[in-house]
């Protein structure tokens, strides 16, 4: 057995990972059963076992969930402390590029998070009402999650043991090569159009949001969240680096720079996620948003005012910018 | 007001210990009916009161109390309900010990959105009602079985309820104290509340004010009869 699977951190994740998927597999099966035989008019004693199960296995599906969105910044930690065993990684960044399961399992855990945290916002509306009108949608919902789970627990498997300790990883060496970041860009953008980009898309995911054009604040927060992602890695990065060639979306995360990048990650995933529970409770599920629109504006602004703070107090500091 | 249709309860349903405390009730209490559930212990009296208070569900059957289906509600729903619709008279008292009289009637009120002012009015309103308002400040633990029965009644009215239910009342009060109950409930009867009282406490057979005396046996219904009247309670009383 190879020294990752014997770490600490790894131990933990993977025993934590097993259990909660074990319960998610009996509420799966149990799930089924219910999908098949529920009748909520009927007053048979078979539905109401089937509705006090219900209870039941949604509470375990509910106490899960919540867990695994605490498991994700878990996740990143324990890679982040695999640098250590890694050659050639400085952090997660390494780490994650460490095999090819790395990079489509972090990804699948940020939809995931997604689609609990939906999950979690039909299973409330569920348990506010008086005849479980969203037993049957949110059971079909959990299925689907259930499936990216399952491909999330594969890959979880396949990633540890698959990260080699004798082999150099391509960490830093790719990207601190980017000097200005323009090369990893999208969209042939370079760093003023970026950041143009960035405010204007927060303006409008702000103006949206607070005049209820829900459908149109969908789109604009999704593409906010991805030009977010390069503006942090491409730009506000370097000042919380305070280094214009670390272009890094990890080692903010580390102890050496108070561990920031899980609030300014945490800001943003959970501000888009807001806005997004807020479209889809609005215009689908026909519910007040008002709490889920104010904390997407609230989230979302304390990540523009923090990414901005960076080069703000850079520049207070120096009195020059990278 | 309450409506039950083939209501069974199973307790340890689907193991070999499987009880079935109720068999296919079928029972229509009207509104402002006052109604005497009697029977032997484990005839499925409390039980029943449990399932009209959602303090339970019923393992098949349909339960109606007020126009509202009251057989499925989700946990938090019961707990509105009950805090809303149902007052609630238990053979232990069920009161807190280390509060007194007063701040034990208010407990039901706490979560109603209501002033202070108000909360205490209704609180004094429904002490005296119960005829135990002279004990207010009195620590509950320092009060007898009847005092505390007066609580426990002056508890269930405070926030007015449509129905009382009273779960072997008079189980631990002397005589005396059991025709003190009865007047309260001859009061309540009077005020138009819808009373359900599970006893077999031979006291409340032949009462006037009492619509219907219903017989339990073995979780059935076995004979729903009217009142006859009684004798001299009233003068007893």
């Amino acid at each position: 057995m190879n020294e990752i699977l014997l770490s600490n951190e790894v131990i933990v994740y993977l025993l934590a990972e097993t259990v909660l998927y074990l319960l998610l597999f009996i509420a799966f099966l149990v799930t089924l059963g219910l999908l098949k035989r529920w009748n909520f008019d009927a007053f048979t004693s078979e539905q109401f076992q089937l509705e006090n199960r219900s209870y039941l296995v949604m509470t375990i599906i509910l106490f899960v969930m919540l867990l695994k969105i605490l498991l994700l910044p878990y996740f990143v930690y324990t890679i982040d402390r695999l640098s250590d065993l890694v050659p050639g990684a400085m952090c997660a960044a390494g780490v994650i590029k460490a095999n090819a399961y790395g990079n489509p399992l972090l990804s699948l855990k940020i939809v995931i998070l997604f689609l609990s945290g939906l999950w979690l916002s039909i299973n409330r509306l569920d348990l506010g009402a008086k005849n479980y009108p969203y037993m049957k949608l949110k059971s079909w919902f959990f299925i689907v999650v259930f499936l990216f789970l399952s491909a999330e627990f594969i890959l979880d498997i396949l990633y540890f043991t698959h990260i080699e300790t004798t082999n150099p990883v391509s960490c830093c060496s790719v990207i601190f090569g980017q000097t200005g970041g323009a090369n990893g860009l999208p969209l042939g953008l370079d760093i003023p159009k970026l950041l143009i980009l960035f405010y204007l898309l927060f303006a409008l995911v702000v103006l949206t949001l607070l005049s209820d054009l829900l459908l149109l604040s969908l789109p604009a927060t999704l593409f906010f969240a991805v030009i977010a992602y390069y503006a942090v890695v491409y730009f506000f990065g370097t000042y919380i680096y305070e280094l214009p060639t670390h272009q890094c979306p990890f080692c903010m995360l580390q102890d050496h720079y108070y561990y920031v990048g899980y609030l300014l990650w945490g800001l943003l995933l959970f501000g888009v996620f807001f806005a997004i529970d807020a479209a889809v409770m609005q215009k689908i599920f026909k519910q007040p948003a008002e709490t889920l629109k104010r904390n997407a504006l609230l989230l979302l602004s304390l990540f523009v005012l923090l990414c901005s703070a960076y080069v703000a107090g850079y520049y207070f500091k120096n009195g020059v910018l990278l | 007001m309450v409506i039950l249709e083939k209501v069974s309860k199973v307790y340890n349903e689907g193991t070999t210990q499987a009880f079935e405390a109720l068999k296919e009730i079928d029972l229509h209490i009207a509104g402002g009916e006052t109604v005497v559930l009697s029977g032997v212990s484990g005839s499925g009296k409390s039980t029943l009161l449990s399932l009209i208070a959602a303090l339970d569900k019923p393992s098949s059957g349909k339960i109606e109390v007020g126009g509202e289906l009251i057989s499925k509600l989700p946990d938090i729903h019961a707990s509105a309900y009950r805090a809303k619709r149902i007052g609630i008279i238990f053979q232990h008292f069920n009161l807190l010990e280390a509060l007194n009289v007063e701040e034990n009637v208010i407990v039901p009120l706490i979560n109603s959105g209501l002033k202070t002012e108000e909360i205490r009015q209704k609180a004094a309103k429904s002490m005296e009602m119960a005829a135990i308002s002279h004990k207010a400040s009195q620590q509950v633990n320092a009060l007898s079985g009847g005092e505390k029965q007066r609580c426990a009644i002056a508890r269930a009215l405070v926030h007015d309820p449509e129905l009382i239910l009273c779960d072997e009342p008079t189980a631990n009060l002397d005589r005396a104290n059991s025709l003190k109950f009865i007047e309260i409930l001859r009061s309540l009867h009077h005020m138009g509340k819808t009373v359900v009282v599970a006893t077999h406490d031979p006291l409340f057979e032949g009462l006037p004010f009492v619509d219907r005396v219903i017989h339990m046996e073995d979780g059935r219904i076995v004979e729903p009869a009217g009142a006859a009247p009684s004798a001299d309670l009233t003068e007893e009383s």
